[in-house]
């Protein structure tokens, strides 16, 4: 760069000292993020609606017969994968459910993974956990977690219902017949995609809690 | 069924963004807690740590599972320089206590919460707040703060010259340590001395203008004395 342009790019040379117009850039840059979050949490809970309906029916009747919920997901889904479980056994309002993630105990995680292979780590749980009236749902940004696919084989050759969120084009996880109801967020963007599921997810078990919730004589 | 209401300030993330990104630049950690929500202190730590955009630095970032007394979790971890990260409701003493502390420990402090009633000015150096009762848009709501404050704190990197702290404007007058009151945290006690931990390090002062503090209370330090204690 000649230095008659330099003054066109200040930050590049580290020049720059007055913050005001960044902050006022990145204040107009939260904002447009932000609605376009929004916008797409209200557009994938309409898209699937439906599948969010037959989703939370078939869940409740998993419940009802004494199924649990196991959910399971890599980094931010597997924090999002703890919040869920979270919800479903302290509701807000509703009735507690018997729900777990497959994420939270280190030496399990650190075991399986050393020892039998990172893509067993939630198959192998399902394993010795699972029995056929229980659920499992899944999050992840991609779809297409070794790990995940691997579990959902699992969780369907036992019985399991099986749900799971996905997002971009929903991966593997939108086409595998091992994955019965899939949420897809439709976006590039994996913050976007996890803003969108979260508004899901909670769409989902306000279903669940509607359709367990006893029928007015 | 919950719509997502919340109403908040896009210049108080961005300004947050700015004073996270001079911190890492400087070579800070940040601690992320929250006892009523772990899941999301798990969340931003990650986010931070390991980015989901390709290119993007890692950032030194850590959630810290409550074990006993928050404070008593983060005293030992925390450095001066550091940025202390609380996701947590208004009337949550325990937050209230740590981000006090934060300012003594010299640390940036962050206060992520929602609900009508919001924390009192000054209880943190940034406070993110959502305007909403509804504890799931609540929760979408933090997702969403989150993981806009980390696209952000990653815009400033892109303007090196910023990730300074901006000088102190003293103009014309002589600051001494008389025109001081720093927030500090009672280390030991000696008599009528004190070893306190302060932002810029250990000081011994004197805590004879007060009544006798203990181990872990907060003081002003003005001029080397103690000349209150901070009541929790």
């Amino acid at each position: 760069m000649s230095e008659s342009t330099d003054f066109l790019y200040p930050f590049i040379e580290g020049d720059e000292t007055d913050a005001g117009s960044l902050l006022a850039d990145l204040a107009t840059s939260a904002e447009a993020k932000w609605q376009t979050s929004l916008r797409l949490c209200d557009e994938t809970v309409d898209r699937y609606e439906s599948v969010l309906r037959t989703a939370a029916a078939a869940m409740a009747e998993r419940f009802a017969a004494g199924g649990r919920l196991f959910v399971f997901g890599n980094g931010g889904s597997a924090t999002d994968a703890e919040g869920v479980a979270r919800l479903y056994t302290h509701p807000p309002s509703g009735r507690p459910l018997p729900a777990r993630s497959l994420v939270s105990d280190l030496a399990v995680i650190t075991a399986l993974s050393n020892d039998v292979g990172f893509d067993k780590v939630f198959s192998r749980q399902l394993i010795a956990h699972s029995r056929p009236n229980d659920i499992a749902m899944a999050f992840s940004t991609s779809g297409n977690s070794d790990n995940l696919m691997v579990a959902y084989a699992e969780a369907a050759k036992r019985g399991l219902l099986t749900v799971g969120l996905a997002g971009i084009d929903g991966g593997r996880m939108a086409v595998d017949p091992d994955v019965t109801h899939c949420i897809v967020a439709h976006s590039q963007s994996v913050h976007r995609v996890q803003e969108a599921q979260s508004a899901a997810t909670h769409r989902l078990w306000a279903y669940v809690q509607e359709a367990l919730a006893p029928v007015a004589v | 069924m919950p719509t997502p209401t919340e109403v908040f300030a896009t210049q108080d993330l961005a300004r947050a963004s700015l004073a996270l990104a001079r911190r890492f630049a400087a070579g800070g950690t940040m601690w992320c807690a929250s006892s009523a929500w772990p899941h999301h202190a798990h969340h931003v730590a990650v986010e931070f740590v390991h980015p989901v955009i390709v290119g993007k630095r890692a950032l030194a970032a850590v959630a810290v599972v409550p074990d006993g007394e928050l404070a008593a979790d983060l005293r030992g971890a925390v450095q001066s320089g550091d940025i202390l990260l609380v996701l947590a409701d208004a009337d949550d003493a325990e937050a209230v206590d740590v981000l006090r502390r934060g300012t003594a420990w010299g640390t940036e402090t962050v206060w992520l919460g929602a609900g009508t009633r919001r924390p009192p000015a000054g209880a943190a150096d940034h406070v993110l707040w959502l305007d909403t009762d509804d504890p799931l848009a609540a929760s979408e709501g933090f997702v969403r703060l989150y993981h806009l404050l980390w696209e952000l704190t990653h815009v400033v990197f892109e303007h090196p010259g910023l990730l300074k702290p901006e000088p102190e404007c003293t103009d014309e007058v002589c600051i001494t340590c008389s025109d001081e009151g720093r927030l500090a945290e009672v280390v030991s006690v000696d008599g009528d001395e004190a070893v306190v931990r302060t932002p810029d390090g250990s000081e011994r002062i004197d805590v004879s203008l007060i009544d006798a503090p203990g181990p872990g209370d907060l003081v002003l330090v003005h001029a080397g004395f103690a000349i209150t204690s901070e009541v929790a």
